[in-house]
């Protein structure tokens, strides 16, 4: 909503400043005199240093030797004064608003119809500490913070370079919340980089509150199981993906940096592979598509082959997994989906729970009810084993998980109602969807499918860094 | 417009190539091996033709559509067929109605794929086709340790000619080839050259691999592939069929989903008003398709098709050469 220019008249605006704020006792406004001219500073509180505004604001200026007119104090505080780096001017009560709720002291003086706005944030925010999700072992060990400034000079320190852009928008009717599009200028292409600034233009949501919000309108169909743009929370991750010609958004309030465009292969991909030697960084990839396979398949042929193929297992297995079976009062495709959910709301109850409780459920599930379940035959214990070895695959791959929870529990129910038939039918459809994720251009599949050779070696396997240097490669590679 | 690469269309047309190969009936000999492999070399020759010439140019539409609902039916029909041998569990003992509702099943399936367009199917195809190989190694070094490679020498086939026409009669993909040649970026000669080379390979692979493995076998039992894929245990612990039960099924559903892309295509060029349900009407059409030919294997009426698939785009182009210069 407009609310118009600012008025020449101090007393007027504040007033006007009271009614569209609604007197709202966080809007703080020290009226003085400086230079013999009536001003008001205003600020809101909670979001400014009290500190720097005493020492850096109210100090030089009420100092200020007498003025002949409001022009002449403006004058003053700008060129012989220094009063902060960030001075833009203030126009409007739109941008005041904005400006002050973002940390900024506003100075109005009588008689002017424009403000001085000073940089001179000071709010509460959590410092840099390690990511919580992107665990590492061998790499740097900060991660992002909510403060999208502090995310800037992040990624600012990891990459010097001049060619490292970071265009700031602004979204969201009522959170006015700050977004910072990152990239290397000589990596994307300028067309790249419109369709996306064109795709965010598209953003009319009253508030941007996480990551979420701004990715469906990157993530062009309506339908993927995947994520076409991914996420970070680790600033030298992100940097690494900026380098090879990707786009980052940073979202004011939000520890997670969002990537465009995302690959497949690039969720088996850790900043660690670099860290250790080829052959055992590629042992670690294939054992996490092994995990992959593992997690959404597992329970899946566990069921299908038990209830419709029995004749596929050996004669050993087939009667250690007949003895166990016979004894579990469910069919087994019930057994397995209640072994499922229940892990599921375990998870979830562990995850909501303030942490000493989480570690209570984690006990009372594991001794208590996975025990009592076994032991009183509820549930056999070959298809708990299956089950636990799926939800332990699935844990390798953290940012995965809400799509290996579903893919699990959908391939568990096709095969349970129609064996490796419809288990062969889901993955059809699966492998179409992810095949048909692609955002800009950028295949979801690349480059196993289109396939890039010079893509495989550093995703098949991870070849030498020497090797990767003088690959130069940028994601531009893989544009269909 | 150029919308996939060579490698995925020859990826597309050899899963439809090697399913029907999978669900081949009779016998299987060295002369078969011959008679697939002329007819492949015979089919090269009659495809750099219309590669030569551009191969976009389609004019007998309405013959590609019908053939594309034709081989749509067969998948179905095939299927239907060895419901038994591979375990399909909604069909076997449900009679008629479980037999449809594996047909629609498949189709909810490749109306999905249709509906995401060429691009994501080619794609898809890559994997499979990558994932069909490494099953199709896995059982070549089953037949390698475990079949014995004397039988194929004392297997006896049918004449060259019948074996020439049993061979252009299982071509899976010469309707669709003659269509989507022209949606391929890249040489079209060295893709039509690279596909039936590709072709004669894997179908040498997996009929010696059949051959060994299965042996006289082969001569009794109605699929002879599937049988010996089934014999066919490379790992003493454990009987690797279900690797093959899936990779059959997936085949099948990009088999058919191949023919419904290709039927779609057709009828937008054909009937370009007809926007709304095109998938779910060649849907339709396939499966009525695979209730009239109800599992027979039609094997010279397919090798003609096959033929006319890869011939009529020639004669469409000459007389319209004709045209403009008269």
């Amino acid at each position: 909503m407009e609310k118009g220019e600012l008025l020449p008249v101090l007393d007027s605006s504040i007033e006007m400043i009271r009614r569209i704020s609604g007197s709202s006792s966080d809007v703080l406004i020290n009226r003085f005199v400086s230079g013999g001219v009536h001003c008001a500073l205003l600020c809101c509180e909670g979001m400014v240093s009290a500190s720097v505004i005493t020492e850096l604001i109210f100090e030089p200026v009420t100092d200020i030797p007498r003025q002949s007119s409001a022009e002449e104090l403006y004058r003053y505080i700008n060129e012989e004064l220094l009063l902060s780096t960030d001075r833009p001017q203030v126009g409007d009560y739109d941008t005041l608003f904005r400006l002050m709720n973002s940390g900024f002291a506003v100075l109005l003086a009588d008689g002017m119809d424009f403000g001085l706005a000073f940089g001179v944030q000071g709010y509460a925010s959590r410092g840099v500490q390690e990511p919580l999700g992107e665990g590492n072992i061998m790499g740097a060990h900060e991660g992002f913070t909510e403060t999208v400034r502090t995310n800037m000079s992040q990624i600012r320190r990891r990459l010097k370079s001049p060619e490292l852009v970071m265009e700031m928008l602004r979204k969201g009717e009522k959170s006015h919340t700050d977004l910072c599009l990152c990239y290397m200028k000589d990596r994307v292409p300028e067309a790249l980089m419109d369709r996306i600034r064109r795709s965010l233009d598209g953003i009319e949501l009253e508030a941007i509150l996480t990551t979420g919000y701004i990715r469906p309108f990157l993530e062009k169909r309506s339908f993927e199981i995947f994520d076409s743009a991914g996420t970070t929370e680790r600033p030298d991750v992100l940097c690494s993906k900026l380098i090879e010609g990707r786009a980052a958004l940073l979202v004011d309030g939000v520890p997670y940096a969002i990537i465009v465009p995302r690959l497949f292969c690039e969720s088996f991909q850790t900043l660690d592979d670099y860290a250790y030697k080829p052959y055992y960084a590629a042992f670690i990839r294939w054992l996490k598509y092994a995990a992959f396979l593992a997690a959404v398949l597992l329970p899946s042929f566990y069921v299908a082959i038990v209830m419709y193929h029995p004749e596929l297992l050996n004669s050993t297995l087939f009667m250690l997994l007949a003895d166990a079976e016979k004894r579990a009062p469910l069919s087994i495709l019930t057994e397995a989906l209640f072994a499922l959910l229940m892990y599921e709301m375990i998870r979830e109850a562990g995850v909501r729970l303030p942490k000493p409780a989480g570690g209570a459920v984690g006990i009372i599930s594991g001794l208590i009810i996975g025990d009592a379940a076994v032991n009183s035959g509820l549930i056999s214990t070959p298809l708990l084993t299956m089950t636990a070895l799926s939800v332990l695959s699935g844990l390798v791959l953290p940012e995965l998980a809400p799509q290996l929870t579903v893919l699990r529990l959908a391939f568990l129910i096709a095969g349970g109602a129609m064996g490796l038939f419809g288990i062969s039918l889901l993955a059809c459809g699966v492998l179409v969807n992810i095949c048909a994720t692609e955002d800009y251009g950028f295949p979801y599949t690349a480059p196993f499918s289109p396939f890039r050779k010079r893509g495989m070696g550093d995703t098949a396997v991870r070849s030498d860094i020497r090797k990767l240097q003088s690959r130069g490669f940028t994601v531009e590679e893989y544009h269909e | 417009m150029n919308e996939i690469n060579g490698r995925q269309l020859g990826a597309m047309l050899l899963i439809s190539d090697v399913y029907f190969l999978f669900c081949l009936k009779g016998s299987i000999s060295p002369a078969a091996l011959t008679g697939f492999l002329a007819a492949s070399a015979l089919q090269l020759l009659f495809a750099l033709g219309t590669a030569a010439r551009g191969g976009a140019s389609v004019r007998p539409r309405i013959f590609f559509l019908g053939y594309s609902v034709f081989l749509g039916g067969l998948v179905f029909s095939s299927l239907w067929s060895v419901g038994g041998m591979i375990y399909i569990p909604c069909e076997n003992g449900c009679g008629i109605w479980g037999r449809l509702m594996t047909a629609a099943l498949i189709a909810a399936v490749c109306i999905y794929i249709s509906h995401e367009g060429i691009k994501p199917a080619a794609r898809a195809s890559v994997i499979a086709a990558a994932a069909g190989a490494l099953c199709l190694a896995a059982d070549l070094a089953g037949s390698v340790s475990g079949g014995d490679w004397k039988h194929i020498t004392e297997l006896e086939g049918r004449g060259m000619l019948s074996e020439t026409v049993r061979g252009f009669a299982l071509s899976g993909g010469t309707g669709s080839f003659a269509v989507l040649l022209g949606s391929a970026k890249g040489d079209r000669a060295g893709i039509t050259a690279g596909y039936f080379a590709a072709k004669a390979a894997v179908s040498s692979a997996v009929l010696l691999t059949a051959m060994a493995v299965a042996g006289r076998i082969a001569e009794i039992t109605e699929r002879p592939v599937i049988t010996a894929m089934q014999l066919s245990q490379p790992f003493e612990a454990q009987r690797i069929d279900s690797l093959f039960l899936v990779m059959f099924v997936v085949f099948a559903v990009f088999t058919a989903a191949l023919y419904m892309i290709t039927a779609t295509r057709l009828m937008k060029e054909l009937f370009p008003r007809f926007e709304k349900y095109r998938s779910a009407a060649a849907a339709v059409l396939m499966t009525a398709a695979a209730l009239v030919i109800s599992g027979r294997e039609l094997l010279l009426l397919r090798a003609v098709l096959a033929v006319s698939a890869l011939l009529l785009p020639l004669t469409g182009i000459k007389r319209s050469a004709a045209g403009n210069s008269g």
